[in-house]
């Protein structure tokens, strides 16, 4: 395609979309007016029907949650992506020297950075279980829970340094996290289908509103969603950090069956 | 509030804008984290805290990191070597 067409081509469907997009925009609702229809039918029928005061879990865990379930699995193959694309031979141990840029001043850690990651480290550990087991209570839920937990455990790569690091971080484990998270959200889609309800019907005890174990089956999922996405992203850190060691020799894709 | 307001998107605008024009990769990557941390505030001031948390762990932490280790990666490497 020459640039000429291409040019044309965005002349013309800038044409065409602009105005309905003109049309759209002028057609939304004033900003900070009144709550969509569907937010306030949301606010009126979850506390009753669900026990649950954090809305936005409601849509995700229950009334969305076949949506979750997706955005659950793109999660989980985007990073068996990143996964399949970066893993070699490259830093699998813990004792290769990272890569140095030639000129480049070689600062050794303070103490003062070690005693701030031991501190803030097992804070922030605390706060993600905090927000990962209140998803139903405050804002806040697996999803988020599990990358502050995963940017936790950076902390004791900034503080211990990378062999610490990979000493505390099984990689194995990141997998079975990973893997075992989706399979507990995805198993609690089809155990309700066990008594005869539907996919993802909520059987469980609903419990009290405002209390930690409200929600029935929602807990439960969060609490999938959360291995998924803590074991994820720190496979994903790892990965990435994996590719900051020297390599010994150079790693080329396909050299073993080459 | 409602001073509040004009005030964030008017950083928002102005962080954005900086991370386009900063045309040094490990300042462009800080200056994304800025932009995410004026975001999480926007998000938390236009009561969305559960989008405000997301932003502030995905956009001001875990995005930043992965382009720094990257970015490491790459320039570590001498020119013209293939990898």
């Amino acid at each position: 395609m020459s640039p000429r067409i291409r040019v044309a081509l965005l002349a013309l469907s800038g044409l065409i979309l602009l105005p309905c997009a003109a049309q759209v925009i002028a057609g939304l609702p004033a900003f900070g007016s009144t709550i969509a229809q569907y937010g306030e039918r949301i606010n009126a029928i979850t506390p009753e029907a669900r026990h649950v005061a954090n809305m936005v879990s409601a849509i995700n865990f229950d009334l969305r949650g076949l949506d979750t379930l997706g955005e659950e699995f793109m999660l989980l193959a985007a990073i068996t992506g990143t996964v399949v694309l970066l893993r070699g031979r490259r830093g699998e141990g813990n004792s290769e020297r990272a890569m140095r840029r030639p000129g480049r001043a070689v600062i050794p850690r303070s103490e003062a950075t070690v005693l701030a990651c031991r501190i803030a480290g097992p804070l922030t550990g605390l706060f993600g279980l905090y927000v990962v087991l209140h998803a139903t209570v405050t804002p806040g839920g697996g999803f988020q829970g599990g990358v502050i937990l995963a940017s936790g455990t950076l902390l004791i790569y900034l503080g211990e340094g990378y062999a610490g690091w990979r000493d505390a971080i099984r990689s194995h484990w990141l997998d079975a996290l990973e893997g075992g998270g989706a399979l507990l959200f995805a198993l609690c889609g089809l155990a309700p289908m066990l008594v005869g309800a539907a996919f993802m019907q909520n059987i469980l005890p609903l419990g009290t509103f405002r209390d930690l174990f409200s929600g029935g089956l929602m807990p439960v999922e969060n609490l999938g969603v959360a291995l998924a996405v803590a074991g994820g992203f720190t496979q994903l850190f790892l990965e990435f950090m994996e590719e900051t060691r020297e390599a010994e020799e150079p790693d080329e894709p396909g050299e073993e069956t080459a | 509030m409602t001073v509040i307001l004009p005030l964030l998107f008017l950083l928002t605008a102005v962080s954005g804008t900086a991370v386009v024009l900063v045309r040094d990769p490990t300042r462009q990557i800080f200056a994304i984290a800025i932009n995410g941390l004026v975001l999480t505030i926007l998000f938390d001031a236009l009561q969305a805290p559960d989008v405000a948390l997301s932003e502030l762990a995905v956009g001001s932490a875990a995005v930043p990191l992965l382009f720094l280790v990257a970015l490491m990666a790459v320039r570590t490497q001498a020119p013209g070597e293939e990898s």
